[in-house]
């Protein structure tokens, strides 16, 4: 029995097919094969949250996911909110405005994890933006404009002054 | 092309800008070293010992060799025989008995010994990671296990194990700095003797990207290319010509793309950083290697952990007299140039801080025990020196009897005294630390803390407040930087620094001064750093980037200015004093005829305007803060949450605002961390790292304090180097330590404990807390030392 599979999946709206191992894990089908080097790799136990991408609306560490896992399923990655003039998202924006990011290596995770939680709940509390990120390690920041940039970002959408 | 005067103005120093990085950074589009991939390269995967201390008895690597996807598998004996030397050891100590300071030879991979748990042994080269981590499980190394020491009290015991054999005190190097008869003295006369055990622990800086580092050789040249996350790619250029064989410097070029974070553990060469390019080299293929998070915890440098016995002696109406510390500061199991002298030197050059002592005795020690090496971690040595003398001031505040801040009051130095030099020989250019002080004490309403402690109270919460007033020194002791500029027809200014990018900003800050002087909108600068190619120099350590390398932004981008006005008078054909600058033109004075600056560049030879200056500044920079926080403890639980956090900093002129209160903000959050949660722990019994995972290393998360309120005095601009700025990095990270523990201090001493609670030492665990509120239980003092 080989132990290569062929799963087919979408990646920020593009459909995709990869033939693969079994044991590989998510975030290095997406970093390898699939080129997109954006979700980033910082631990070896699901504790840092630099490769939160969303699957199916939900947040995940693809460090944890198999890729196997995703067949048939919607991924987006950090690479899936640009627009295609390159206009930054609201999100993106937000991050910029508020200097929420210093070396950007845990940016993307944080802005994964962002991105379910907008997808549930529109404009969250300070808690559950807290509760969102809780899986996401920063150590650059000390998280306070990470914070409000997920703040910003929810009352622009929300057309109140930021 | 070119802004108007007034729009430049923006986005110059100053100025709150957006930073020029983030626009690939936040598009997940960020370069970093692991993004990167080669055809045809090989994955190392490292094994590392298990073990302490070990003789490796015998390696099996035939069997490693013959599985699927191997094309390497490299031993330390094969280092030896090829002739890659050990890195550097420490140099310029000594140990008590005057001989030279004392060190194991570190090499990329053990040879014959192993001396920490998760040292390199094997380098497993393989197609992919896969097999590589296959073929790494499977390697079989024979190890006779000895004994071995962790704890630098253990590693003093007479009959401890002992690191190395010249040195069977396992005391690597000692200083003694200031005059001990003088010092006894003024004890001896004091009105109040303040003494404390202090365990600075040890902390592990964890950026969040793991180490990485990637090599190729130019088949035709031989040359080698390093890509690696670093924040001095100088330094990694010169250690690989250095340690490896028939390597000049010139055949060597290291590139660093962008660093998911340094805090001092990226400066140095690593062991891994030699063992991959000798193996790009044996290969003939391109190799990279990625960090696992148990490699960092385990094998990249630890930060901190000193044990100290720390004395002041004060008059009666509390003027400090005299400081007297003894302390005993672990270098791990290889005692480098950076592990010894942040301990021994470059800590105690603050040790005095911002108060006006007159005598120290200081015994300081390195000493060398079975476990990962220490190096820089924010702050390097400075937090270490201010938690003493805060912790200390502190104390003395509660013995006396007198208001903390009114204790400092009587003892800062002057501005009338600056330039002070202090008992170390460092000469302070300038400072107003009690306006500082009192610019906080406003900022954290002081005056306001009964009402809010009673508020505290009444929710059955104790409260505390700890203040932290201190300074720091910054610099690398380097003061010395080259920069390149280069005006282009396309309408950019290239600017090429030799400091390094690692998130801080840097680049935009460069930029903004560039600006300053250029007179055009922020996006006609490009600022290139990370290419041993382009430029040289000491990199990105000690807060030096924006003072040493600004300063030299500044001063090339005036030459830049003023050759090219030079050019301009040329073409103009009038004299170079009636040519004016401004806005990124060249105009003749009364006139409307005039040329652009990027026209004038594309007339030239070459198409460009180059210009390449190297300059230097005056000195250290000194900057100096007042902290203070509110922290509740919740006494049926013991846990500790800062409430309040107030700062206000001079760190001379601010360049950049946001990215100057991040350093700051993101500093302290880094100095909360080593107060209430970090600590790096060994099983003294085995050896064994037991905080080798992000599940057993606690790291600050985002739920811990946010609202800080962070303030910049710039009455008080540096005066040895020419843009008055001061570094601001390592602020944040040495302020709110002492302030946070003092705070907790204050909570447990003022709820009964009295000055028995400056007995507990970091982390402020819920459970020590606990115990010394519930029993009245309090650590033991961690200076076993005779």
């Amino acid at each position: 029995m080989s132990d290569q599979h062929d799963i087919g999946f979408t990646v920020n709206g593009r459909a995709v097919t990869l033939t693969t191992s079994a044991t590989t894990l998510l975030l290095d089908a997406l970093r390898g094969p699939l080129g997109l080097t954006g979700t980033h790799a910082g631990c070896d136990t699901a504790q840092c949250g630099a490769c939160t991408v969303v699957v199916d609306g939900l947040a995940v560490k693809s460090c944890s996911v198999l890729a196997v896992q995703c067949a048939g399923r919607a991924v987006t990655t950090v690479e899936g909110l640009a627009a295609a003039d390159g206009t930054l998202s609201k999100l993106q924006q937000a991050f910029v405005d508020c200097h929420g990011l210093q070396c950007g290596f845990c940016t993307p995770g944080m802005r994964r994890s962002a991105a379910a939680l907008r997808g549930r709940v529109p404009q969250p509390s300070e808690p559950q933006i807290l509760d969102a990120l809780e899986g996401n390690l920063c150590r650059c920041t000390g998280y306070t404009n990470i914070v409000a940039a997920v703040q910003q970002a929810a009352a622009t959408r929300a057309g109140s002054p930021a | 092309m070119s802004g108007t005067a007034m729009e430049a103005g923006r986005f110059g120093s100053g100025r709150v800008v957006n930073r020029i990085e983030d626009a690939a950074l936040v598009r997940g589009q960020g370069q970093f070293t692991d993004d990167r991939s080669q055809p045809g390269e090989l994955h190392c995967v490292f094994v590392r010992s298990p073990h302490a201390h070990a003789r490796i008895q015998g390696i099996d690597v035939d069997a490693l060799r013959a599985m699927p996807g191997v094309m390497a598998v490299i031993t330390g004996a094969d280092l030896v025989a090829a002739g890659v030397k050990p890195l550097p050891p420490v140099a310029g100590f000594k140990r008590p008995d005057g001989t030279p300071a004392a060190s194991a030879a570190r090499r990329a991979l053990a040879h014959e010994v192993v001396r920490f748990v998760g040292e390199p042994v094997l380098a497993v080269l393989a197609d992919t990671l896969a097999q590589a981590r296959a073929a790494a499980d499977a390697a079989w190394v024979d190890y006779d296990e000895l004994p071995s020491v962790t704890g630098v009290c253990d590693a003093l015991a007479a009959g401890a194990p002992r690191v190395i054999d010249g040195a069977p005190d396992n005391i690597s190097a000692q200083q003694r700095h200031g005059d001990a008869q003088a010092c006894a003295a003024a004890f001896d006369s004091a009105a109040h003797r303040i003494v404390l055990d202090i365990d600075n622990q040890r902390l592990a800086p964890t950026p969040i990207e793991p180490r990485a580092v990637q090599a190729e050789v130019d088949p035709e040249t031989g040359r080698l290319t390093m890509w690696l996350s670093s924040q001095m790619p100088t330094g990694i250029r010169n250690a690989l010509s250095d340690l490896l064989p028939d390597l000049p410097k010139d055949k060597v070029r290291v590139r660093v793309g962008d660093v998911g974070g340094g805090f001092g553990m990226k400066t140095g060469a690593y062991p891994e950083d030699i063992a991959v390019a000798h193996a790009a080299r044996v290969t003939g293929r391109p190799v990279r290697w990625r960090a696992e998070r148990l490699e960092e915890f385990t094998a990249a440098v630890h930060g901190r952990d000193v044990i100290s016995r720390a004395e002041l002696a004060l008059d009666a109406h509390g003027r400090v007299l005299a400081l007297r510390v003894r302390s005993f500061a672990n270098t791990g199991a290889y005692a480098g140039g950076t592990g010894v002298a942040i301990p021994l030197l470059i800590g105690p050059w603050v040790s005095t801080s911002v108060y006006d002592i007159p005598v120290i005795d200081f015994d300081l020690n390195a000493v060398m025990t079975h476990t990962t090496a220490m190096g820089a971690y924010r702050g390097a040595g400075r937090p270490e020196a201010i938690y003493l003398i805060e912790r200390l001031m502190d104390a003395a505040a509660r013995e006396l009897k007198l208001d903390p801040a009114e204790l400092r009051r009587r003892n800062f130095i002057a501005p009338s005294q600056m330039p002070y030099r202090n008992p170390m020989g460092q000469t302070y250019d300038c400072g107003q630390f009690e306006r500082v002080m009192d610019q906080g004490l406003a900022l954290a309403d002081y005056a306001g803390y009964e009402a809010r402690r009673a508020q505290s109270q009444q929710r059955g919460r104790l409260r505390g407040r700890g203040l932290a007033t201190f300074l720091e020194w910054t610099g690398g002791n380097v003061f010395e930087e080259r920069v390149t500029v280069d005006v282009t027809p396309d309408g950019f200014i290239e600017v090429c620094s030799a400091v390094q990018g690692m998130g801080q900003g840097i680049a935009t800050s460069l930029a903004q001064l560039a600006v300053d002087v250029f007179d055009v909108p922020l996006d006609r600068i490009r600022v290139v750093m990370g290419d041993t190619d382009r430029n040289n120099g000491f990199g990105s350590a000690g807060s030096r980037s924006i003072f040493t390398g600004g300063s030299a932004v500044k001063v090339a981008a005036q030459r830049t200015v003023d050759h090219a006005r030079e050019l301009a008078s040329q073409a103009l054909e009038a004299p170079v004093a009636d040519v004016e600058y401004a806005a990124g033109r060249y105009t003749i004075a009364g006139t409307d005829r005039g040329i652009g600056l990027f026209e004038l560049a594309g007339g030239q030879p070459g198409a460009r305007i180059h210009v390449d200056a190297t300059s230097a500044v005056g000195g250290p920079t000194w900057p100096n803060g007042c902290h203070i926080c509110e922290v509740e403890v919740d006494p049926d639980t013991g846990e500790v949450e800062v409430v309040a956090y107030a700062s206000v900093n001079d760190i001379g002129r601010v360049i950049s605002p946001a990215i100057a209160r991040g350093q700051i903000d993101g500093g302290a959050v880094q100095g909360i961390g080593q107060a209430l949660c970090e600590k790096v722990s060994f099983d003294p019994a085995s050896g064994q790292n037991l905080t080798g995972t992000l599940m057993d290393y606690a790291m600050p998360r985002v739920d811990g304090f946010r609202a800080f309120k962070t303030a910049f005095d710039e009455a008080t601009p540096c005066t040895v180097n020419p843009i008055g700025v001061k570094g601001v990095g390592e602020l944040g990270t040495i302020g709110a330590t002492p302030a946070v523990v003092n705070a907790v201090v204050d909570a447990l001493a003022t709820a009964g404990l009295g000055r028995a609670a400056e007995a507990l030492q970091m982390p402020l665990t819920a459970e020590q807390v606990w115990r010394a509120l519930a029993r009245r239980e309090l650590p033991a003092s961690p200076f076993k030392v005779s």
